[in-house]
């Protein structure tokens, strides 16, 4: 049976520019909207609000989610996803406190043990999904359970304490005026970004993300880049959570408990599509910071912690929502006012 | 005799190409009518409007006399006509008697299922086809292609279907199994079951059918008995076209062997091929749908690996393990489907044409966006793509410049081997002349260039030499002052090597 | 043309049916069963007050909740969904639950309400998914958060005292036999039979083995994944009235880890992740399962941390087995 040679159907979905050139200046500027109307409204709710302590304080937080925000972009683009990030804090943080105590090895060696440790894990996943075959999904899922239970079980839920002063320079001290853990968003930030926006390297996430096929044929190693994500979630996971620990200096079994959620909320939030193909380093970052202000004005305005997530739930559905359907949304108003771009 | 069905004035257009013009088709209680016809030529789409899955733009479809039109499949088979796919449909979780009755099965109270009832009337419609050996309670999912075929039959006359379209129903049986199907052909036929049969095997034509019409092109040639017509008349039915003399092919030295494959396999479709390709040469590689041709040159280009053989590039042996590696070695193949293969349709032209080769559009990593403009620009003048600019997304264009960016993505590799796999399918006239003038100008440049096609002027009027490949291997090879439609056609059909008219240069290549 | 076609059921995606005798003896089924005995004996012969009669009952029982969801579960999961929600859920209904009974409901009220209620955040989930075509996972997720947020901003987190004495449905002992117990083994079957016979059932089976296939048998998948995240919604329901009167007081929390517990039962009970294939009886054995080998890390005196761990790797290891089945079988159909 021969193959009918092209159907219409992908021609009315939005083209990957259209949706590109719609997260932009949609999304990210109805971003940039909500964050300043957010902003206002929060002012009102306490004074306390748009002080600069308060902000830069803010950013100690989101640097944490942030970092790990960065892979987590690109693991989307590419049309997958990883649920254990939050545990792979965790058990970097018990390895830190745990070699450190426990091993007697010195601070400044377990910190690369941490380190070593969310790569690891990162890279397991890595190659289950890419050699064996399990969906993201699933994997990610199997090993968020696999990585807190490892935690919660080498720590036996004890935390570790008692770390000396330096260590807390990281996590509590700052530079120029910044948190240095603000520096360390800020420099891998970039880092993200230029990578995805300019190189080889982020051209064929985009590609991926879109047409996996499309890009195998095209002689794109993508296993190997797949590999390389998904030990980059691991390996900033790692950082999050000796950032962590260095700003609370305990470290805990339940560290990055729940932190999923905000990262792919933020992630969705800052215009990637969930299903893969798009998105922006910038935009992630808006979202970090959005949920970071929601999170903190809320707060300060008597909300609890918990309630907060329901709104933090409530934006990762919106978000979607907004993804999904302003996309064609978007493009079928301005099919409207361009000329018909195709040939006869 | 009284038709059961009858089709007249049957036209049917998609996108880009007309399927049938004009065609038409009928059907006798208790006969079995072939419908014949090569790769393109309408008979899928001829069973499709009879089974209800299209709509015929025009034409009439009458069952008994009366008018009908099928909005969906379900129409159909409620009216008495059954479809039995290559591909088959079956739930491989669920029993035999459960697929049987899928979609209508005997009801008890409170519309629970009967399964008594089921499960006996299964075992009575298997009985009276004389297959003995299929347990009503096993899972179809443990069951051999052959047994499944059978259960997808007996689905068929669960729904008391007067008539049963088979599309390619030996393609993946044993021989054993294509005896019994055959058998149980005929017992249907003596139950007035009227047969569509579907088969790119001349002798199972002549072995079962009594009534054979022939499509090209999407018109209808001709019906008639059987007993009436040669293998050779058939065949001359098919192909009767004359060959556009358009190709504008350029006189071309032919250089040395630039790659040469010795018996290479790969389950299931390639099974010891062997070739060899010179450099400016253009070799046509022809064969039905499911012969294995795209599948040997993903094999080469390592998109599916090779299990066994040798891939020789310019004389020096060669592991190609992925496409990287074959790219990196000169080896580019235009795939077959550009909309899922070829191109990311979201993404612009000029992120298309350099995607194969990112890496010499970028510096250390960092993609230099005035060297993929300029690649771009180059490639849009170079075959004459017809967009506003290279920031154009792919989407929007016609088949024939989508094809074009594909082609140029791979030119921008600067390969020694080019395999292109249907490089005009679905395009246009005037763009696929524009293609062809390419490979001819390529080939000139010194490229070896294998181009698989199921468009046989194309093949013919193109190719220095011609290779016929059926079921995973190389059966026939023409020079192009030897190679005729009708002994390609031949080639491609034929069971066994008795072709009259050209000598083969070699005989089938394991 | 390999490459591009697309077959309307891919055959290959299936367990293959009892052709050797041997493999249909090593059916997930049996395999748990047999796995649940040999923890018995070798726990038991290690320390005898494993199989002590109140072990022995509160293995059983300690997870009948727990089956009770994964049928639902399974539902989701065969469909090719997933839930994370649906410990949030049983948190809120738990307490609306007890909220009830204490301000004066009917008991039995009390019991009803929240299954409804259950069925009601379904059929939302159900929407999102079906209709908005939104991943499940996205949904669930959020829902996740919705759900426990709201709860603990309600109630702080404080317990329900003062249940009225007969609210303890799950404390009953008809014949001796625990009541949850009933509650899992009947509702296990009758959702086995349901699955396995009627045509919803099966349609669930189609829409998560090939969309395709089962859109051209008529069927409609957006109703299909509605009545899938319902029947999840009256399943989570039932659970979280077991759970909720299991004791005289209910803390208004959300279980931790509950929703993870519910998934490795119906997963490792060989409901295929992938969609399509498995059987809530299954998901059944593997929450007994899952029981026994918590208890066994308490009796050997393993750290009862390790648990999820545990049910990390049971996961893994059961969806690895999948995969390399269905490897197998795409293999033996091409050679």
């Amino acid at each position: 049976m021969s193959a009918l040679p092209e159907t219409k159907a992908l021609d009315d979905a939005p083209s990957f520019s259209e949706r590109l050139s719609s997260a932009l200046f949609r999304q990210e500027g109805v971003l940039v909207l909500i964050g300043i109307v957010a902003l206002v409204v929060l002012a009102f709710g306490s004074e306390n609000f748009l002080t600069v302590d308060n902000l830069l304080n803010q950013t100690r937080f989101l640097a944490e989610i942030g970092l790990i925000a960065l892979p987590m972009t690109y693991i989307i683009i590419t049309g997958g996803i990883d649920l254990s990030v939050g545990a792979i804090v965790g058990v970097s943080a018990i390895m830190l406190g745990v070699s450190w105590q426990n091993w007697g090895l010195p601070l400044e060696l377990a910190i690369v043990v941490c380190i070593i440790t969310g790569v690891i894990a990162g890279l397991v996943n890595g190659l289950f999904i890419v050699r064996v075959g399990v969906p993201p999904l699933i994997m990610t899922l199997a090993t968020l359970a696999l990585y807190r239970g490892l935690a919660e079980g080498i720590s036996e839920s004890r935390s570790v304490r008692g770390y000396p002063d330096w260590f807390e320079e990281l996590g509590q001290g700052s530079a120029l005026g910044l948190p240095t853990q603000l520096w360390v968003l800020i420099i891998f930030a970039i880092l993200f970004a230029v990578v995805l926006a300019r190189t080889t390297f982020g051209r064929s996430l985009y590609a991926i993300g879109n047409n996996e096929l499309g890009a195998r044929f095209s002689g794109i190693p993508v296993g190997r880049n797949k590999l390389i994500i998904y030990s980059l979630s691991g390996l900033m996971a790692g950082i999050a959570a000796w950032i962590f620990v260095s700003r609370t200096t305990t470290t805990r079994s339940d560290y990055g408990s729940g932190w999923e959620l905000d990262v792919i909320a933020a992630v969705v939030l800052g215009g990637t599509s969930i299903f893969g193909g798009t998105g922006t380093i910038i935009g992630t970052m808006l979202g970090i910071v959005l949920i970071q202000l929601l999170k903190n004005g809320l707060a300060l305005t008597g909300v609890t912690s918990d309630a907060t997530i329901v709104i933090i739930g409530s934006v990762l559905i919106l978000s979607i929502l907004i993804n999904n359907y302003a996309g064609a949304i978007f493009g079928a108003l301005t099919r409207r006012l361009r000329p018909t771009q195709r040939n006869p | 005799m009284q038709p059961i069905l009858e089709l007249e004035h049957i036209s049917k257009k998609f996108p880009g190409v007309q399927a049938l013009t004009d065609a038409r088709f009928d059907m006798r209680p208790g006969e079995v009518h072939a419908l014949l016809g090569e790769n393109g030529a309408g008979k899928s789409t001829m069973i499709k409007i009879i089974s209800g899955v299209h709509k015929p733009d025009t034409g009439d479809i009458r069952l008994d006399g009366q008018r009908v039109s099928f909005n969906n499949p379900r129409e159909a088979q409620a009216k008495g006509i059954a479809t039995i796919y290559q591909e088959l449909s079956l739930y491989p979780e669920l029993s035999v008697a459960e697929n049987i009755f899928m979609g209508h099965a005997p009801r008890a109270m409170f519309g629970a299922v009967d399964w008594r009832t089921m499960k006996r009337r299964a075992a009575e419609i298997l009985d009276s086809l004389q297959i003995t050996d299929l347990d009503v309670e096993a899972k179809v999912g443990g069951l051999t292609v052959g047994k499944r075929q059978r259960v997808e039959i007996a689905k068929a006359l669960s729904l008391n279907a007067r008539i049963l379209i088979m599309d390619e129903p030996t393609a993946a049986l044993t021989e054993a199994d294509v005896q019994r199907l055959f058998g149980i052909v005929r017992l249907l036929r003596e139950r007035n079951v009227g047969i569509t049969y579907i088969s790119h095997r001349l002798e199972e034509v002549f072995v079962l059918a009594d009534r054979v019409t022939v499509l090209r092109d999407g018109q209808y040639v001709g019906t008639d008995d059987v007993k009436n017509v040669t293998q050779d008349k058939l065949i001359s039915m098919m192909v009767g076209r004359t060959i556009e003399n358009l190709f504008p092919k350029l006189p071309t030295e032919i250089g040395k062997p630039v790659l040469e494959v010795r018996n290479l396999w790969r389950k299931p479709l390639c099974r010891g091929v062997s070739m060899t390709l010179r450099a400016g040469e253009i070799v046509g590689l022809a064969g039905l749908v499911g012969s294995g041709r795209s599948e040997f040159a993903q094999t080469v280009f390592g998109f599916t690996p090779a299990q066994d053989g040798e891939i020789i590039l310019d004389g020096k042996p060669q592991k190609i393990r992925n496409p990287g590696e074959a790219m990196s070695k000169g080896i580019a193949y235009v795939p077959e489907d550009r909309g899922t293969q070829g191109l990311v349709r979201q993404m612009r032209i000029r992120e298309n044409v350099s995607l194969a080769v990112l890496r010499s559009v970028s510096r250390g990593g960092f993609i230099d966006d005035k060297l993929e403009r300029e690649m771009s620009q180059h490639a849009i003048r170079q075959l004459g793509i017809r967009a506003f600019s290279g920031e154009q997304v792919v989407n929007k264009l016609s088949g024939g410049n989508q094809q074009k960016v594909v082609v140029a993505k791979w030119l921008a590799s600067k390969p020694k081997v080019l395999i292109m796999d249907e490089p005009t399918r679905g395009v246009d006239v005037g763009a696929k002349s524009e293609i062809h003038r390419l490979i001819s100008e390529l080939a000139q440049q010194g490229l070896a260039i294998l181009m698989i096609s199921s468009e046989l002027p194309e093949v013919l009027g193109m190719s220095d030499r011609v290779l016929v490949m059926r079921e995973g291997r190389i059966v026939a090879e023409f020079e192009r002052k030897d190679a005729t439609q009708e002994n390609v056609v031949a080639a491609m059909m034929r069971e066994s090597m008795d072709v009259t008219d050209a000598q083969p240069l070699r005989t089938a290549g394991d | 043309m390999a490459a591009t076609a697309q077959p309307l059921v891919q055959a290959q995606r299936s367990r293959p049916a009892s052709r050797f005798k041997l493999s249909s003896l090593l059916s997930q089924e049996v395999i748990l069963a047999l796995a649940i005995i040999i923890i018995i004996v070798v726990v038991g012969s290690v320390n005898a007050r494993y199989v002590s009669e109140r072990n022995l009952t509160s293995i059983f029982l300690g997870n009948a909740y727990i089956a009770v969801a994964a049928i639902g579960m399974s539902m989701v999961i065969i469909s090719g969904n997933i839930d994370v929600s649906v410990g949030s859920l049983i948190g809120v209904l738990a307490t609306l639950s007890g909220t009830l009974a204490v301000n004066g409901v009917p008991i039995w009220l009390s019991w009803v309400i929240p299954v409804f209620a259950g069925m009601l955040v379904g059929a939302v989930i159900g929407f999102f998914v079906a209709y908005l075509k939104i991943p499940s996972i996205v949904v669930t997720l959020g829902f996740l958060s919705i759900l426990k947020g709201g709860l603990i901003s309600i109630t702080n987190g404080e317990w329900i005292r003062d249940l009225p004495d007969s609210f303890g449905l799950a404390q009953e002992r008809p014949f001796g036999i625990p009541m949850p117990v009933y509650f899992m083994i009947v509702l296990t079957i009758l959702a086995a039979l349901w699955m396995r016979y009627s045509a919803t059932g099966r349609a669930i089976y189609a829409v998560g083995g090939n969309k395709e296939a089962a859109r051209l048998s008529g069927i409609s998948e957006p109703r299909i994944l509605m009545t899938v995240f319902i029947l999840n919604g009256f399943f989570v329901g039932i659970a979280s009235i077991l759970f909720a009167t299991q004791l005289e007081i209910i803390q208004t929390a959300v279980p931790a880890g509950v929703e993870l517990l519910i998934i490795t039962a119906a997963v490792v009970g060989g409901v295929s992740i992938l969609g399509g294939t498995g059987t809530v009886i299954g998901a059944m054995l593997a929450a007994i399962l899952l029981s026994a080998i918590g208890s066994a890390l308490v009796f050997i005196n393993v750290s009862p941390f390790w648990l999820r761990a545990v049910q990390g790797v049971l996961i893994l290891m059961t969806v690895l087995a999948d995969l390399l089945r269905r490897r197998r079988n795409q293999a033996s159909l091409k050679g």
